[in-house]
């Protein structure tokens, strides 16, 4: 929404310049988006004198003036009549951009160079003769700027308006918060419409069939027009604001659009069919053009204006193209009408088309406001198109629409607002946006609100008027009163810095990625038809193709980074997201939510360390991301996690014998290992990639919080080391497991410290060799003690795992 | 005297010569040229020898000392610069074996940052759904359907009743509708609009606050929210509140920030205003107590909301929002 100044300043008196009245404006709640010059485009057009007038030697209609432009006489090829020599004149210089669009350049006419342009003031968009050109009667320097010569000055103020104020979407409903703002009276112009010959209801009538939809409608009729252009002042009005003149019916319905915020339409009153004007809805599937030249096909709940034949308008939104003012159009019928803004708002919604006039039907005009804009519009018709009016007005408004009435307590208003106002300091400051108040008793106030403040309708409402009236700077800033409370901070999310930390710890860095995916992504990870994840929630609406779905795996956010991160050539990439994945209820209920699980899952690619003057590059493999794995259970405090081969098909994206499922208790919380060669060509990925993607929630439910601290023995361990021959499908967590259940107390520790492969350990073996560490609480372990308890121990492991002991060194 | 002069010159040099670091080279410029040093005594033995022969000793005393302290001071030079390195130095220039731990994404650091502060205020953190039910995300914040405040947020749609939350605001509902006053609450979380260019993405990070009890004030809004600026920025930000509209709290206000780039002159962030929006704020809006069955004449509340993006693209001195889920690893490993 834009006004200028000056437009502004028929209505109130301003006696601060714009940037205060803009600074004003914004800090009451019309935040003010741009201050421009209105004039900005006279930048490069300043006054010029002719100095010498030469004829152009290959053209008859022009001639080759040269122009003193302050620094400096250029030659400026012009073609007008009415130059002479001597005369002071605009000259555009290079570089200068028209009203038309057009930026004049240095070049040659005709072979003739010129540098710059005479203009005439239709070109400057100063007035409307375009016939030769601007003669300036000052007698400026030449070189001084066109708009200080002519002292033209003006600014444009253009807000940024919330949906609750439609009243200022209006020049004078601008004009009255700046009234309010600088305390001084808003000026409303006389609206006075010569008295007619014939009565308007002898020439036209008005049915509403649809009063719900259309409570108020209103028209005047003008005879005689003349279609032309409208009076300068008009057109200089509409193009302060952005508006392109058309003619002098049209500019008038949308100056008095933009001046009081009511949309009007002018029908050519002799192309409505049988003269009269039914308000209806339209048949379903009807076609209509609009005056954009656009069919479309309408809804039985669109609101239309017929004529006695069919529709001619979009009820608040847009004229047909059949009875849209022409250059010989002789009667004029104006609409001025309030329609419901919910219908204006489906119907401009279900078509796409939005314009001026919907976009303040929607929001709300003033039901009582039709009559007087519909009277201001004939009045300047009547001036500036000729013609004279029809008698009378005809005005459908069978329930009037009345002020909404609020009372208001002083106390409670100054309870919100943490101020301490009196009674008459909150009235005055409702008064001066013309509300109506009258005080009740020593609280309460009586304030009927008009009928263009479609927002008020609540004492909160007036309590927000009077805040922002009076500044919220003046608010005083205070401090809550309120009891000691100590919230503890909830599992979820301690566990969730938590593992932040540990992950960070162990090198990873944290990536967020947007919720939604592409569609096929389930295909990609190669996920069965039955996979849960495969009940995605779609986007009706999606931004792009590939943002269809809400993610059901954070695995593909991980990818798409890993790929983008190799395009930039990051190849040695430590990821991770923790975030939520959406999984639509197994029989979709159309309202029903979507369950939302948080994930954790990382991505580990590349080398295990960057490459440093310590390290020889290593590739990462399995075991450093089922290390990270571990370091999760083990910071997350993860009762008794196990790993175990792959074998739910939940997993088919991981490389089978490459990874691992993590459980706890009897529940399966994910897993880790190397990505699938599928996976990796599916996404576009060339380099090895191992990820573990694993369930959060699921994590929390097995996480324990408390800590007990055991007792540490204070007496010295012994170790005792073993080399087992298996057979190489033994998986060396059975054998410590088995250890582990043998109960012998005195065994404190069982860690593996090599496997071995390869000569001279038989083919199908393989050696895997442990250290046992033994303790006790009570004594000092002697060695003989401990070998009988290894021996036992040892005995046991080669039968149950049907091994054999090396056959050279043996244990100690 | 000249010959012990000599002698001890010979000898400080020798020492010197065979010096292994820079601590030995003290020892022996104090041994030779200190207070006490050898060379210093000799020099103040000269008043004893017979007049005749001590402008000639006392000459060279003086070039042995000055000579002795150059060949110090050159050698721990020597040691400083690395020229001379003590037996089996290493080059403690090379690089430390790296430890490099991983970097949190900007986001959850401002997050947690923002909630860090309104924790100790006694705030509690509440969470909610991402995929939301018109009526939270609408409906029950007072904007009903076909009102023209739906066209603030553009949204993405999963069924007729059923949206990806455009703000964080459908929380507060959910948390009053299963808790009577008094309530203190944030609510962080992701929020999703249709919008895409180098101020938006479709899908952003916003906390919202809301708190309810009796004789709450506009006041205690500017007091709460004044605290929290000091602490995410300092003391010297100061705030400026705004009248302005959102269907859900009136009255309502826009909450601007002193630039903390050009700290209120003017620039480029600020759009030469000086000013910078961070907050969206206001009363709660009675009905929305209604909704949740509140007694509006007991009970006031505020709340508010911010994008988390805009506050860390502030911190952080960062031009285009797309760049947070881009995750270049070399962008995310600066924080």
């Amino acid at each position: 929404m834009k006004v200028s100044l000056s437009w502004l300043k028929d209505y109130v008196t301003i006696d601060v310049d714009a940037a205060e009245l803009a600074e004003a404006l914004t800090m009451a709640g019309l935040e003010v988006e741009a201050l421009t010059d209105r004039y900005g485009y006279l930048d490069r057009v300043v006054v010029g004198r002719i100095v010498e007038i030469a004829a152009h030697p290959h053209a008859d209609t022009l001639s080759v003036c040269s122009v003193d432009v302050g620094d400096g006489i250029k030659p400026v090829v012009c073609g007008a009549a009415n130059i002479k020599k001597g005369a002071f004149v605009p000259v555009a210089l290079p570089g200068a951009r028209l009203p038309s669009g057009d930026t004049i350049k240095a070049g040659h006419i005709r072979g003739q160079p010129s540098e710059g342009m005479l203009c005439s003031e239709a070109e400057l968009a100063l007035g409307t003769d375009s016939s030769g050109i601007l003669l300036l009667k000052d007698q400026a320097a030449p070189g001084k700027g066109l708009a200080a010569a002519l002292d033209l000055s003006d600014a444009i103020i253009e807000f940024d308006l919330t949906p609750n104020r439609p009243d200022c979407l209006s020049v004078i409903g601008v004009a009255r918060e700046a009234a309010a703002i600088l305390k001084t009276p808003l000026k409303y112009q006389e609206v006075k419409v010569p008295a007619g010959a014939t009565p308007i209801e002898e020439l036209a009538s008005v049915t509403v069939e649809a009063p719900d939809h259309c409570p108020r409608y209103a028209a005047r009729l003008i005879l005689d027009v003349k279609i032309g252009p409208s009076p300068f002042w008009l057109q200089d009005r509409l193009n302060s604001v952005g508006l392109r003149a058309i003619n002098n019916v049209v500019d008038v319905t949308n100056f008095v659009l933009m001046e009081m915020g009511q949309p009007l339409h002018a029908f050519d009153f002799d192309r409505l069919a049988e003269n009269r004007i039914v308000v209806k809805t339209a048949r379903q599937g009807q076609r209509f053009t609009t005056l954009d030249g656009v069919e479309r096909t309408l809804g039985a709940e669109m609101l239309m204006i017929c004529d006695g034949k069919g529709p001619v308008a979009l009820a608040g939104i847009m004229g047909g193209l059949e009875s849209e003012i022409e250059d010989h159009t002789r009667r004029v019928l104006i609409e001025s009408a309030y329609f419901d803004p919910i219908t204006t708002r489906r119907t401009a919604k279900r078509l796409g088309l939005g314009t001026e006039s919907s976009y303040r039907f929607e929001r709300g005009v003033d039901p009582n406001g039709v009559r007087r804009a519909l009277d201001r519009a004939a009045q300047i018709m009547v001036e500036s198109a000729g013609g004279k009016p029809a008698e009378g007005v005809i005005d459908v408004y069978p329930r009037p629409i009345r002020k909404s009435v609020i009372e208001l307590s002083v106390k409670r208003t100054n309870r919100l607002l943490g101020a301490g106002l009196s009674r008459e300091e909150v009235g005055s400051y409702l008064e001066s946006i013309e509300l109506e108040v009258e005080p009740l008793n020593e609280d309460r106030l009586r304030v009927a609100s008009p009928t263009f403040r479609v927002d008020l309708k609540r004492p909160e409402d007036l309590m927000e008027e009077v805040a922002r009236l009076r500044g919220y700077d003046k608010i005083p800033t205070t401090y809550p009163e309120s009891d000691v409370v100590g919230i503890p901070r909830g599992k979820k999310l301690k566990l969730r810095d938590r593992l932040r930390q540990v992950l960070s710890g162990c090198g990873f860095s944290q990536i967020v990625t947007y919720s939604f995916i592409e569609k096929d992504a389930c295909d990609r990870l190669g996920l069965g038809d039955k996979d849960p994840r495969r009940r995605m929630v779609s986007i009706t609406n999606p931004l792009t193709e590939d943002q269809g779905v809400m993610r059901t795996s954070l695995l593909p956010g991980l990818l798409a980074t890993m790929y983008r991160n190799s395009a930039q050539r990051n190849e040695n990439l430590k990821i991770f997201e923790l975030g939520k994945v959406f999984l639509n209820p197994p029989a979709a209920d159309r309202d029903e939510l979507p369950l939302e699980v948080e994930m954790i899952s990382g991505l580990w690619t590349g080398a295990r360390y960057d490459k440093t003057w310590h390290f020889r590059e290593e590739e990462a493999d399995f075991y450093d991301i089922k290390g990270v794995v571990e370091a999760v259970c083990e910071g997350l405090n993860v009762k008794k996690p196990r790993f175990a081969p792959l074998s739910s098909p939940d997993f088919a994206y991981l490389r089978a014998g490459h990874a691992a499922e993590l459980h706890a208790g009897d529940e399966r919380l994910g897993a880790a290992g190397e990505l699938s060669p599928a996976v990796l060509k599916n996404f576009h990925l060339k380099q090895t990639a191992f990820c573990f993607d694993l369930n959060f929630d699921l994590l929390v439910d097995h996480a324990t919080q408390e800590k007990l601290a055991r007792p540490i023995s204070r007496f010295p361990a012994t170790t005792r080391d073993i080399a087992l021959i298996v057979d190489e499908a033994v998986e060396a967590g059975s054998v410590l497991d088995f250890i582990e259940g043998l109960g012998q107390e005195l065994i404190e520790a069982v860690d593996v410290f090599d496997v071995y492969q390869g000569r001279p350990i038989p083919d199908g073996k393989k050696s895997i060799a442990l250290r046992i560490t033994y303790r006790s609480f009570e004594r000092n372990l002697t060695d003989s003690e401990v070998n009988t308890i290894h021996e036992v121990v040892t005995n046991k492991v080669l039968k149950q795992f049907k091994a054999q002991l090396p056959a050279i060194d043996g244990w100690r | 005297m000249k010959e012990k002069l000599e002698r001890l010159e010979q000898e400080a040099l020798k020492a010197l010569e065979a010096a292994d670091n820079p601590q030995e080279v003290q020892l022996l410029r104090v041994r030779y040229v200190g207070r006490k040093g050898a060379v210093t005594q000799c020099l103040r033995s000269i008043s004893t020898l017979p007049p005749a022969e001590r402008p000639l000793a006392g000459k060279l005393a003086n070039e042995v000392k000055t000579r002795l302290e150059a060949a110090f001071k050159d050698s721990i030079e020597a040691f400083d610069t690395g020229r001379k390195r003590p037996d089996g130095a290493l080059d403690v220039t090379l690089p430390g074996r790296p430890l490099a731990g991983g970097r949190l994404h900007p986001i959850t650091q401002i997050t947690q940052a923002i909630c860090e502060i309104f924790l100790r205020l006694g705030f509690e953190i509440v969470e909610g759904p991402d995929v939301e039910l018109d009526y939270y995300n609408f409906e029950a914040l007072n904007i009903p359907k076909d009102h023209p405040a739906r066209d603030m947020q553009d949204t993405f749609y999963v069924s007729e009743n059923i949206v990806l939350r455009t703000h964080t605001s459908p929380i507060q509902v959910r948390v009053m509708e299963r808790q009577s006053p008094p309530v203190r609450i944030i609510a962080p979380g992701k929020a999703y609009r249709v919008d895409s260019d180098v101020s938006h993405t479709p899908m952003f990070h916003q906390v919202e606050g809301l708190m309810v009890a009796e004789n709450i004030s506009m006041g205690d809004l500017k007091g709460v929210l004044t605290i929290f600026v000091h602490q995410m920025f300092d003391e010297e930000t100061s705030l400026r509140f705004r009248p302005s509209f959102f269907p859900f709290t009136e009255p309502s206000a826009e909450v601007d920030i002193r630039c903390v780039i050009c700290r209120g002159k003017g620039c480029r962030v600020c759009s030469h205003t000086g000013w910078l929006e961070v907050l969206g704020a206001g009363m709660v809006h009675p009905a929305v107590f209604e909704m949740v069955g509140y007694d509006t004449g007991r009970y006031t509340g505020f709340a508010f909301g911010m994008g988390i993006e805009r506050i860390a693209m502030l911190k952080y001195g960062i031009d285009d929002i797309r760049k947070f889920y881009e995750n270049n690893i070399r962008f995310l490993e600066q924080f």
